[in-house]
């Protein structure tokens, strides 16, 4: 009975993102550079290869011009996508495991528990990140393991905490207590009974992750702290900025990695816009029937009533 | 009110902890690095040193082969007494010293922009949620979304070429010109905020978006409550429900994140000084990581974590007064 | 062409930005109080442009133009200006503008240009060095410099082992002032090259410094010396200034006026204010040199690399199973394309390396002999290919070769992350060593990872420096005497290799021990020898020395065709030469 009615939830929450249009011109968007990652480096020349003059501008043989050593940027941007994505993303898996992992116990179970892994929780919160990043990077062998070590160890704390607190209050609704009532397992009633209603909150909280881990990510590689002999979209802007690209205007050797690194974020702020907007509809900002009416009405606030419950 | 000083003094008990924990942290991990000063600096001569002076390196620099735990107490001991030690990198200039200066440049630039896009932000978005579907809530969110998914030091990097090198509009490094004394005079202070202007409009760009955001979508959710519809019902003039009622309830959360944000001060601008050449805090520690200058490295992540949990302190006791729930 | 482009650059950037506005406009046209704000923005940030640009501009200009330096790359200056701590903690030019040795050598010449000496004499059977002081300097108070400052100098290293980062007491008996101008070096041993530090140490003044508490923490923020340039004119974190000595020893000299120094945290930073020509003189790193600092102004701006330094090398390790032959070093080096790596990863501004791995500086010590024997640093697969399949290492199904026990050929290159040159180079290798069967991973690590690495003998391959020197006894000494050597996992300072050859550490004996010319040309020929038919180590390209400068304000630079001097500010002591030639025009 209880899980048919959480499938009811879970497919009307789908249907909702399917039918917003920001997270779907969001998720096309995020969906497109996955296919660019994938099948990217089977159609483009090598990009590790020294082809042409260097730093030769946009033309036909190649089409977004050539780095400082004469590779080719159209090359390197779409292979770069693939380490940047499979690390932004892996990041944005483990934070919000470890995050559901420890803020749900610590929500859930309360009492001394929660005081105990809250406590680690808020430590790592003020533990300055950013710093505790560019220590650890320069520390261990750099890498995309060490870039999603690093990240996660820095990242994790706030989903936790967030996913704790919502644990926290869903666990006293009257069906979770029903539950424990009735002598369902905690591990089920976990499982089956609360995560299926944070599932908005899990989701945006990988895409939080996820947008945090790219930006990071590129920024550490960006100061040098990766792997600079592999290409992602960081190593191409600290080689386009090595070059000195920008003083010799050869704009073509940062500009597409830096919108490549915009969009996809773009498209997960979308995505994350659409999941907030069906959860709690209220927040929709598309212009709606308003717009139809004579000016000044509706604007003043006089029938708000209408408005607030629009 | 004893509640309240127990609760801040139980904060402040948290922060202790957090901070010996951070402090810890801050001790073993660059310990664990391997490689040490002394044949670091021999190397960055490039062969241009005798490996005998290996001897004079180390002694100059006072390194010892003490085992670690001993090691531990007297940092922690040296710590609270305020002595940070001598810089490696900037031998034999004390840390203190060093920090002391690069702070208050992290602060006034960092410090700057994160007041003005927390306020401009949240005033952003309280007219957003007001006019709900308005022009300004239809195209700023995305736009400003859009704006802060570029890596911020991307865009840091266009302006200072658009701005600084190509049109010659703003200073291309530093963060005063080199015609001003510095001090308290009013040039000084003008080419401070000249100097100031393009990392600081980065930072506002990339940020201002999810202050907005955050704010408008707290409000939106307060606007929809009993009190607020029973304001207005009762006739009250709009800008006061805005503001009074409305806005008020809602900038709670957005101010917990300020306070978040107001301690991460201190780290935040790293990417942006090196790009403009800003003498702070951020540039000071790549410099010390780089360097392995460990003396620095610890006194720029202490001040940084203090800071951090002082800047929390301050929003626990500021919610206090501003949420009467707390105050139970 | 660059300035076109830039040029162009700048027009589809502005007006790109005007379109923005226009469309932003628009946007807000309907809400009178956003047009409000960004009216109000909109004059306040032009105002902001108009009156800053004003203050800038109006910089106070007194006297002649300051000569700006740019060596130091620091997000700010820290007053420091003693010249005994060794860690480059003290500002440029503290060694070589400010005090001044008693000898400096020439690496273009050759020579020991006499400075505060004015000659030498080894006695004793080389075990006692008499050198004369130079008569009429002065300090810049005003007080006489005699032998006793020198003697003084020597002797406070003594004292405090943190001031003697070249070791001189490790073979110095005594030093001892005779007069005012005769100074007496004894030795514990004979140690001829020893000669080359005791010239170059700066020498400090007695009536200073026998005030001084703790000379290692002294920080001289006011420092009293013979050099050139000595009065500190101003002090702050982004700039400072130095003034003329006016005590100064040579007659109508210096000629400029005053060194200004900003403080530029990165090579980008440092190479916009070059272009802009901000800088008179520097020793940068610059990528498409012509293109991006020549091409700005081509009348004003040059720059030259003469290659005085050393060679950089591909070090293998010789204790690792197939690295441990030298057949198959000579096959590595035979596959390296040498020329490309020049043009990947030093944009044409140096050449492939000699192979004697002696650079042009010292290329009048080169060996007929093993210049000959030295094919190996040429670039033929087909020969490297033929090397390894007679060393007995097969290739195996993927192409690579196999070890006598299966596995795959596999090496790291280590890599200091950041040091993109060597990163660009250590890719080309790696591409090249594929194609005759060896598979390798270019791995970047921070800096004191990878030091440590490579001193410890656990690393693969990995590319670094030689140690540099007059002679190329240091280079020799460092890559194949027992001296230095240490087993894997204990720290080496030098042979990081790991090799060592009897024969060298006789000759360097012999070396030590001799002051005439040719008994020294022949051990270094020797050396040489040694080196070509062993193959320690693996050399890739000299090391140019970094040097730009700006002939808008000053000119006199040393030249190609003027080489009186390197140009590189990076090699104290050597740049006083510079510092007292240059004028403003």
């Amino acid at each position: 009975m209880a899980t048919r009615k959480n499938d009811s939830i879970l497919f009307r929450w789908i249907k909702g993102i399917i039918h917003n249009k920001k997270a779907l011109s969001g998720s096309l968007l995020v969906l497109s550079f996955i296919l660019i990652a994938a099948i990217g480096p089977y159609i483009t020349v090598d990009p590790n290869a020294f082809l042409d003059t260097p730093l030769s501008p946009p033309s036909f043989s190649h089409w977004f011009g050539t780095t400082g050593q004469g590779q080719d940027v159209l090359a390197q941007t779409i292979s770069g996508a693939r380490q940047t994505l499979i690390v932004g993303f892996a990041t944005g898996f483990f934070v919000v495991l470890i995050g559901a992992l420890i803020g749900g116990i610590s929500g859930f179970y309360g009492g001394k528990v929660d005081d105990v892994l809250s406590m680690i929780i808020n430590i790592f919160l003020v533990m300055p990140g950013l710093p505790l990043m560019v220590i650890l990077a320069s520390w261990l062998p750099p890498g995309p393991l060490t870039l999603t070590g690093v990240l996660v160890i820095t990242g994790w704390a706030w989903n936790a905490r967030v996913i704790r607190s919502q644990m926290m209050a869903l666990r006293d609704r009257d069906f979770v207590s029903a539950a424990i009532v009735s002598g369902e397992r905690n591990i089920r009633i976990i499982l089956i009974e609360i995560m299926p209603r944070m599932l908005s909150l899990l989701a945006s909280s990988f895409i939080g992750a996820s947008i945090y881990a790219i930006g990071a990510q590129v920024g550490l590689e960006f100061l040098g702290l990766g792997d600079v002999s592999t290409i992602t979209w960081g190593t191409n802007l600290y080689w386009a900025s090595n070059d000195l690209a920008l003083l010799t205007g050869s704009w073509w050797t940062f500009v597409p990695t830096g919108i490549c690194i915009a969009f996809v974020s773009f498209g997960l702020t979308l995505i994350n816009f659409g999941i907030d907007e069906v959860t709690n509809p209220r927040l929709i900002s598309e212009r709606n029937w308003r717009k139809y009416l004579p000016k000044g009405k509706g604007n003043d606030g006089i029938t708000p009533v209408i408005k607030t419950h629009a | 009110m004893s509640t309240s000083i127990q609760y801040l003094l139980r904060r402040l008990g948290f922060y202790a902890i957090a901070a010996w924990a951070a402090l810890t942290l801050n001790f073993f991990i660059p310990r664990m690095m391997p490689g040490d000063p002394a044949s670091i600096i021999f190397a960055r001569f490039r062969g241009k040193l005798n490996p005998e002076a290996m001897v004079a390196l180390r002694e100059t620099f006072g390194l010892t082969d003490e085992p670690l735990l001993g090691q531990y107490f007297t940092y922690l001991k040296n710590l609270l007494s305020g002595d940070l030690g001598i810089s490696i990198a900037y031998f034999p200039q004390p840390v203190t010293e060093i920090i002391s200066t690069a702070l208050l440049w992290t602060i006034f630039l960092a410090g700057t922009s994160l007041i003005i896009s927390f306020s401009l932000g949240t005033l952003l978005g309280t007219l957003a949620a007001w006019k709900r579907g308005g022009r300004l809530d239809s195209f700023l969110p995305p736009a400003l979304a859009f704006f802060g998914a570029f890596p911020y030091f991307w865009l840091a990097m266009v302006a200072l070429f658009t701005f600084g090198f190509g049109l010659g509009w703003f200073p291309l490094r530093h963060a005063y010109g080199d015609a001003v004394t510095p001090g308290f005079n009013l040039p000084f202070m003008i080419d401070a905020i000249y100097h100031a202007f393009l990392p600081a409009l980065t930072m506002v760009m990339v940020s201002l978006g999810g202050w907005m955001l955050s704010m408008r979508n707290t409000m939106i959710t307060t606007l929809g409550a009993d009190y607020i519809t029973f304001a207005r019902a009762k006739g009250l003039p709009s800008k006061m429900v805005m503001l009074k009622y409305a806005a008020r309830n809602a900038i709670l959360p957005n101010f917990t994140g300020f306070g978040m944000a107001l301690g991460f001060v201190l780290s935040g601008a790293l990417l942006t000084e090196i790009i403009f050449s800003y003498p702070g805090q951020g540039y000071l520690l790549l410099e010390a990581v780089r360097a392995q200058d460990f003396p620095l490295m610890q006194g720029l992540f202490m001040t940084i974590t203090l800071a951090v949990l002082g800047a929390n302190w301050l929003v626990d006791i500021a919610i206090l007064f501003l949420d009467p729930r707390t105050r139970r | 062409m660059i300035q076109y482009s830039l040029q162009e650059w700048k027009l589809t950037t502005f007006a790109s930005i005007n379109k923005m506005k226009d469309k932003t406009f628009k946007m807000f046209s309907f809400h009178c109080v956003h047009q409000y704000i960004l009216k109000l923005s909109s004059a306040v940030l032009i105002c902001f442009i108009l009156i800053f640009n004003n203050c800038v501009q109006h910089e106070k200009t007194t006297g002649s133009p300051p000569f700006v330096i740019s060596q130091e790359q620091v997000s700010s200056f820290v007053r420091n200006f003693n010249p005994l701590i060794p860690s480059g903690s003290s500002r440029w030019p503290t060694v070589s503008g400010i005090y001044e040795p008693l000898f400096i050598y020439n690496s273009m010449t050759g020579i020991y240009v006499p400075w505060l000496a004015t000659g030498y004499e080894w006695k004793d059977g080389n075990l006692q060095l008499d050198v004369t002081i130079r008569e009429n300097v002065t300090w810049s108070d005003g007080q006489p410099f005699t032998a006793y400052d020198v003697s003084y100098t020597f002797n406070l290293k003594k004292t405090n082992a943190a001031l003697d980062p070249r070791a001189s007491w490790g073979y110095l008996k005594s030093v001892e002032a005779i007069n005012d101008h005769l100074v007496r070096f004894k030795f514990l041993r004979i140690f001829v090259p020893g000669l080359h530090a005791l010239t170059e140490q700066s020498i400090i003044p007695k009536h200073i410094w026998e005030n001084i508490d703790d000379p290692v923490k002294f920080t001289n923020p006011n420092p009293v010396a013979t050099g050139p340039f000595t009065e500190i004119l101003r002090f702050d974190h982004q700039i400072w200034e130095l003034g003329r000595n006016p005590h100064y020893w040579q007659e109508g000299k210096p000629a400029v006026e005053r060194l200004r120094f900003y403080a530029y945290p990165t090579n980008e930073q440092a190479t916009i204010a070059l272009i802009n020509g901000e800088v008179d003189w520097a020793g940068n790193f610059i990528p498409a040199i012509d293109r991006v600092f020549v091409g700005r102004d081509p009348e004003n701006h040059h720059y030259w690399f003469p290659r005085v330094g050393g060679s950089i090398f591909l070090y293998v390790n010789t204790t690792k199973q197939f690295l441990d032959q030298v057949e198959v070093r000579k096959a590595i080096s035979l596959a390296i394309n040498r020329e490309l790596i020049v043009r990947v990863a030093m944009y044409d501004y140096t050449i492939p390396a000699h192979p004697t791995a002696l650079a042009d500086g010292l290329a009048p010590w080169r060996s007929p002999t093993a210049t000959e024997n030295g094919d190996w640093v040429e670039y033929d697969i087909e020969r490297a290919n033929e090397m390894l399949d007679n060393a007995g290492f097969k290739k195996g199904p993927n192409g690579i070769r196999l070890l006598p026990d299966g596995k795959e050929l596999f090496f790291d290159i280590s890599i200091v992350s950041g040091w993109s040159d060597w990163i660009r180079a250590a890719q080309v290798i790696s591409q090249n060593l594929k194609l005759v069967g060896i598979n390798t991973r270019v791995k970047t690590r921070d800096f004191g990872a990878w030091l440590s690495s490579m001193q410890n003998g656990e690393f693969d391959m990995g590319i670094a420096w030689t140690e540099k020197g007059p002679t190329p006894y240091r280079l020799y000494r460092g890559l194949m005497s027992s001296e230095f050597l240490k087993p894997v996992g204990e720290t080496a300072e030098v042979n990081w290799h790991r090799f060592a050859s009897d024969e060298v550490d006789s000759l360097c004996v012999a070396f030590e021990k001799t002051s005439d010319k040719e008994e020294i040309k022949q051990i270094i020929y020797r050396m040489q020898e040694i080196f070509v038919d062993n193959a320690p180590a693996i050399p890739l390209f000299a090391e140019p020395s970094w040097g730009q400068y700006n002939t808008k304000r000053f000119t006199n630079f040393p030249t190609e065709k003027n080489p009186y001097a390197q140009i590189s500010p990076n090699y104290p002591p050597e740049n006083l030469l510079v510092l007292v030639n240059v004028e403003p025009k």
